[in-house]
């Protein structure tokens, strides 16, 4: 099923609207020429890693006190575990 | 002048003056671990050990760089409360180098904004005049290297965000080459430009703090490896044979005529002393405040979408998840945040993205290409730094359309992905200094060469 999403639901910010100065900006690009085909994607600054130069896949084990702070940083929580909100799929 | 002093009263005496100063740079000091820090060097000196360097200096941090145990803030309110699990690699190197963080500094929110009056902490004032704004986002590193408060700080730069308050306040600030620093524990703004970068009194300072936090890390995939820059192979610019500079940018009716008149005249002097330089043509100032915006508000729109009050940051609890979300996020990020964050949600949906978004990042294509062109006629580009010198407190924030045009000279060499300096000579707000990719040390030995010429 399509559903439109509003600028305020995909940014999950409430009552949001597009602004006028950032419509402005949006107005030069559909207005601009580049100089070179316009279909040329992402050519000149690409910076992709090589598969041979890819970080190993290992799992690295944080520190404790590394553990700690996350903990400290749960806006709620509860025997360690972090508490939020009841999930409704709407 | 000399005179002794110890490593812990050299680091008390910053503290103490960041404490008193009225110029609203400090987030937070980090006097514990300074002081702690500053007695093992003491202790080295005292039993004859050869220090480093950088070790026992103390700087100052942007308020986006993670510091494990310390509060880092990106000076929003969502983030108030929030302490860095982890450090950042660049800062990491420094603490390996042995060098003492004092502070961390006053911002932009996340980076957005080019005035350092967004922010929860206060708007950052300018250190040569308290009236007007500090420049941003990393105004509160500029201030504090200004007045000395810090020998050095490490500021952040997405689309002028050193560059600019290093310009406003009269000092160096460097955007290094996209990916010369590792990125790994900065709070990421745009990632496609962000790029750390550190701000200071003079071309050395910059230089050794610059080769110090460089190189390759695992943890930014876009870093490379880079070869240190000697301090003999920046003193002589024998070399640089070429100069050009941007003639719609000097011709431009937004530019200030004094700003003009003095970049012309240090133009003239670097002719006098032989260098030929060529006028160059370059996209209009407003096609690049919109291409880089358009890609940062896109970037910045998917990199704070996780900022949402669940794993950490302030929450507001609402009926459900999804309520809690936009309750959090409607709250408790600023306007100028939310701006960004639509902006660049309005760019990514269906409808917009052929038109705005990928012509965008078609012409961030043609911008390189141009760039690389101009490198096959000149050795560096020279700029001004701003079209007009820093405006009142209050100003910017009631203007963002003004705001945004004023990062015109700036963001067309973010999006290029170039090193560029701001050196404190030639205008009011100072020259920005750009050589070709991976070339930063071309670009610190123009700045010399410029030291003793304009």
């Amino acid at each position: 099923m399509s559903k439109i999403m509003t600028v305020d639901v995909l940014s999950s910010i409430k009552g949001a609207q597009p602004s006028e100065a950032v419509s402005k900006l949006f107005d030069v690009i559909k207005n601009a020429q580049a100089t070179n085909n316009t279909s040329s994607f992402n050519n000149n600054h690409n910076n992709g890693v090589s598969l041979n130069n890819l970080r190993d896949d290992v799992v690295i084990e944080s520190s404790a006190l590394e553990k700690q702070i996350i903990k400290d940083n749960f806006p709620k929580e509860k025997d360690g575990y972090l508490v939020v909100s009841k999930v409704i799929d709407a | 002048m000399d005179r002794k002093i110890s490593c812990t009263g050299l680091v008390q005496e910053k503290l103490n003056l960041l404490k008193e100063n009225t110029n609203n740079t400090v987030n937070s000091l980090l006097t514990e671990l300074a002081l702690e820090r500053a007695a093992k060097v003491d202790t080295k000196i005292a039993n004859g050990e050869t220090i480093g360097l950088l070790e026992g200096i103390p700087f100052g941090i942007k308020d986006v760089y993670m510091l494990q145990g310390t509060y880092t803030t990106a000076s929003s309110d969502l983030l108030k409360n929030y302490k860095s699990a982890y450090t950042a690699t660049a800062i990491q190197k420094l603490l390996d180098a042995g060098a003492i963080p004092i502070v961390k500094e006053n911002c932009d929110s996340f980076g957005h904004g080019s005035s350092s009056e967004n922010t929860i902490f206060g708007a950052v004032k300018n250190a040569i005049n308290p009236e007007l704004v500090g420049g941003g986002s990393s105004g509160g590193s500029a201030v504090n290297v200004a007045k000395d408060y810090t020998v050095f700080s490490i500021g952040g730069d997405t689309g002028g965000s050193v560059r600019q308050p290093a310009g406003y306040n009269n000092i160096y600030g460097l955007k290094p080459t996209y990916g010369r620093i590792s990125r790994y524990g900065l709070m990421a703004y745009a990632s496609s430009t962000d790029c750390v970068g550190p701000l200071a009194k003079s071309v050395e300072d910059i230089r050794i703090v610059l080769n110090t936090m460089s190189g390759k890390d695992t943890k930014d995939q876009t870093t490379y490896t880079s070869k240190t820059i000697e301090e003999k192979s920046i003193l002589n610019a024998a070399d640089i044979k070429t100069v050009g500079y941007f003639k719609n940018f000097i011709e431009s009716e937004a530019i200030d005529a004094q700003i003009k008149d003095d970049f012309l005249a240090s133009i003239e002097k670097i002719k006098a002393k032989g260098i030929e330089v060529k006028e160059l043509d370059f996209f209009k100032s407003d096609i690049l405040v919109s291409t880089y915006y358009t890609l940062a508000m896109a970037e910045t729109a998917s990199n704070l979408s996780r900022l949402d009050g669940t794993n950490y940051g302030d929450r507001i609890d609402n009926k459900d998840l999804k309520e809690s979300y936009a309750i959090t996020r409607s709250e408790k990020f600023s306007e100028e945040t939310k701006r960004r964050i639509v902006g660049g949600n309005q760019v990514l949906s269906q409808g917009f993205s052929d038109e705005i978004y990928l012509k965008s990042l078609a012409l961030r294509d043609s911008i390189s290409e141009n760039f690389e062109k101009d490198f096959e006629q000149v050795d560096i580009i020279l700029s001004p730094v701003t079209p007009s010198t820093p405006p009142k407190i209050g100003a910017s924030l009631k203007d963002p359309l003004a705001m945004y045009l004023s990062d015109a000279y700036t963001v067309g060499f973010s999006l290029g992905q170039l090193p560029t300096l701001t050196i404190p000579q030639g205008t009011k707000t100072g020259l920005q200094v750009t050589a070709a990719k991976n070339n930063d040390e071309l670009v610190l030995k123009f700045a010399n060469f410029l030291k003793d010429t304009i």
